[in-house]
This record gives structure tokens, sequence and C-alpha cells, in this order.
């Protein structure tokens, strides 16, 4: 048989590729459901560590199982919001954002040509009164995201957890690895009410005169990873940026809030 | 033939050994090196690879236009490589270590092991050797990637497979360990162990 004829080529490359892509489009969809349930576990477990639950890899030890009764058992509210601060509609209460979902709700808030629909962000409410918000932007070689916790005052941040894709291991990386820069967030506040609502900015971090960390809305950006830290900056205002309207109109108290779905649902409950 | 399969198998372990010998697949001993179980899991995942791949090239290998004959490889290493990283990404316990690894998983593609055996065994052998060649360089990678993680993560995080060995004596982590460019030392340090023992890799 005369394998380099040029029939044969192009019929043994077809029947090569079609097989192929028929044996991954099988195994994709048999281990969709699998592979979300492990993702949703894992945003949980985000979410958990930056509203201080615990640290991220207790959440890994405890297994998916155990990270989803946690969550149910502290998660109190959970609806969305559009950029006025008004309320959009309720979420189930196991319901989360995976980053694709989080990446539709960034073309929504930026506008241009992918835009969906108006934003309907997500704001998620424990019991212990934590409100946590996700941000999401891009990084230096792919997405970044993470959630920010705030307290009841809806401006002084608990904690914060982040992630990205592909940020180059021990620097932009860093934003996910490195514990001592996500503890920077904590007890810091954001400013709701101008356009730069929190940076991460060289020398972000001033001591008082008594050695004690500043209150402000800066925080230091990681060294040797400039992109990056530009990248979850701008993630970080655009989305609280968004949020702006809702954290202002909440605080302090959280109930008393402005639209008239708000005021509705208030009363229902 | 029997004393021909053993040498194919253990060959590649060590006097032949892909990463020490061959100087292939360096990157990702590298990157994925800073703990024992990702390091584990990578060299599973290659192992895996190389041997199917092998295999199954070599069942094609009388059927394969000689003019298409790289992108044929390509397309059916990127099928193996695509299903480990999904089959890893489905597990409960493997799904977090695939994430740790990230990119590397999907990068087993770029890994030169893979192309260079089927080029250069599987395209002209039986299946059954070819497949055991694929997972001997597999393993010779892997036994490599295992030796530089234990020396990183004892040494870089003070733990071993996680669990704290030298953290229990006050033991302070080095910094430098964690960083890819101490990989590179110990790789070379490796190689030069090898050397010394097998005096004919030595130039004159």
């Amino acid at each position: 048989m005369n394998t380099n004829n040029n029939v044969y080529t192009v019929i043994y490359t077809t029947i090569i590729v079609v097989v192929v892509a028929a044996v991954l489009a099988f195994v994709s969809e048999s281990l969709k459901g699998k592979q979300d349930a492990n993702e949703k576990a894992d945003t949980i477990s985000q979410m958990l560590t930056a509203a201080q639950f615990g640290t991220k890899a207790e959440f890994q030890k405890m297994g998916n199982a155990a990270v989803l009764a946690k969550y149910a058992e502290e998660i109190a509210r959970a609806f969305t919001v559009d950029t006025k601060g008004g309320k959009v509609a309720d979420l189930p209460l196991d319901k989360v954002y995976s980053p694709s979902e989080l990446k539709r709700q960034n073309y929504n808030i930026k506008g241009g040509q992918n835009v969906s629909g108006n934003p309907e962000l997500p704001v998620f409410i424990f019991k212990n009164g934590i409100t946590v918000v996700p941000v999401y932007g891009a990084g230096l070689w792919g997405p970044v995201w993470g959630y920010i916790a705030f307290g009841q005052d809806g401006k002084t941040i608990k904690g914060a957890y982040f992630d990205h894709e592909s940020e180059t291991a021990g620097l932009g990386a860093k934003i996910k690895d490195d514990p001592s820069f996500q503890a920077e967030f904590t007890g810091e506040q954001a400013d709701f009410s101008s356009a730069n609502v929190f940076d991460i900015v060289k020398g972000g971090s001033p001591k008082n005169a008594d050695g004690s960390e500043v209150i402000d809305n800066k925080i230091d950006a990681i060294t040797g990873a400039t992109m990056t830290s530009k990248g979850l900056d701008a993630a970080i205002d655009t989305w609280l940026g968004a949020y702006a309207r809702y954290f202002l109109a909440a605080a302090p108290a959280e109930e008393s809030c402005c639209s008239e779905a708000e005021k509705s649902n208030t009363e229902e409950d | 033939m029997n004393a021909k399969l053993k040498e194919t198998i253990l060959n590649p372990i060590f006097k032949g050994n892909p990463i020490t010998v061959l100087v292939l697949g360096i990157c990702s001993s590298l990157a994925v090196t800073v703990t024992l179980k990702g390091a584990l899991v990578m060299a599973l995942s290659v192992i895996v690879v190389t041997g199917i791949s092998s295999l199954i090239l070599s069942l094609l290998r009388n059927t394969i236009p000689g003019r298409v004959r790289i992108i044929v490889q390509l397309v059916v290493v990127a099928m193996m490589v695509i299903l480990v990283d999904q089959i890893l990404k489905s597990f409960e316990a493997t799904y977090a270590i695939d994430k740790q690894l990230s990119v590397y998983i999907g990068l087993i593609i770029t890994n030169c092991i893979v192309m260079g055996r089927i080029e250069a065994f599987a395209l002209g052998n039986t299946p059954w050797p070819s497949f055991l060649d694929g997972i001997a360089n597999g393993a010779g990678y892997g036994i490599i990637l295992l030796i530089v993680a234990f020396f990183r993560e004892l040494l870089g995080s003070g733990t071993l497979f996680g669990f704290d060995i030298l953290n229990r004596f006050g033991y302070v982590p080095n910094n430098l360990v964690i960083l890819p460019p101490f990989a590179l030392i110990l790789l070379g340090c490796i190689v030069w162990v090898q050397r010394s023992i097998q005096k004919d890799l030595q130039e004159k």
C-alpha cells in the first residue's frame, strides 16, 4: 500500500482527527459533572477562606462534602445587585459564581462587544454578618479573580482570597500562594466614594508612629510582579466600583436599603 | 529477545536516562519539583502519556503517511495529555494538584521525551516493546523528578509529602530552594554523580 498517496494522506488524517475529537468530546461530557462539582467546592472554599472561616489548606483536607456542609451552615443570604445598588434577584443558597460566570459579569460591567446583559453582581452574606463579594480581571498571563470579605460596616475588609489561572510561579502567583499578601487586606478600609476604591501600590503599607498599620485603602504590591499587581488592582477597582452604590446604601444598617425590590423583600423576611 | 526487552526497560532508568543523559524534559523538571506530591502526579502522568502514545503509534506505524507523521504523532499525544488532564480534574483528590501543576500538565505535549521516544523507538518497533520503552522513559524522568523534589521539599519547606520532618526540629525553610534555579543546581549535581559512576559518559 502506498501511504504517500495524497488521497490516502487526506483520508487518514481526517479519520484520525475525527476519532480523537469523538474520544475527547465523549470524555469531556462524561466527566463534566464531577469537574463542575470540584470547581464549585473549590470556589466555596475560596469564599470561606476570604470570610476567615479557616485556611484554604484546611478546607482542602476537609473534602468537598464537608466544605459544602460548612457553607450551608454559615451562609445566610445570597442575592444579586446591579451597579446602582438595587437588588435584582435572590440566589439559591447553594449557588456560587464560577470563574466563567464572573468573566461574563466582568464583560457586563466594563461594556464593549461581549456584553450579554446588565451586570448582575452576586453578594453573599454570612450568618456572622460578613459580606463576601467577588472580583475578576486580567492579570499578566490570564485571568485573576478572588473574593473580598467586608464587615458589617460595609467598608472594613475582614479577609481576602485570590486565585489565578496562569500567573508566574513565585511572583504573580503569590496573590494566591502567599498568605501574607492576602493578610495585608485585613483591617484596611475600601473607599467606596472614590474611583480608586482600593489600591495595590508600591509602598502602600505606611506605619503609624507606634508601628501599627495605617488604616487606609492601600496595600503594598508584590515585588517582581508589577503587572499582576496592577491587574489585580484594576480588577478590584472595577468590581468594587460596581458594588460601590450597594455598599454606600447598605452601610451602616445593612437592611435599610434603597430599592423597592429590597424593601419588599425585607418585609417578607 | 528477552535480554533486549530488559535492556529496553532498564536503559532509560539509569544509563540512558532521558533527563540526565538525553537532557530532555528539563523545563518541567524545574517547574514541578517544589513538592513531592506534585512531582509524583507529574511523573505518573508522563508515564501514562509516553506509554500509551507509544503503544498507539506503534500499532499505527505501518499505516501512517510519512509526510504527516509528526502531525499524527502530535494529535495522538495531545489527545492523551488532554485525557490525563480531564481525569485529574474530575477526582477530588487530584483536583487541587491539577490546579497547582496548572499549565505543566498541558505542557506534557511539548515534553521532548514523548515525541523523541515515538520518533526514535515506537515507529520502528512492535507494540509491546514500544509500550515498555514509553513506560520506562517516563519512569526514568519520574525518578529524577522525585529525587529533585525530595531535596527541594525537604530543604525548601521542611516537609515530605506535606508531613513535617525538618520543621519539627526548628528548621527555617530556605526560600532559594523553592525557586527554579536551585532545581537546576540539583540537576547538575545529579548529572555529576551519574557521570562519575558511569565513566563512558565522560568526554575525553
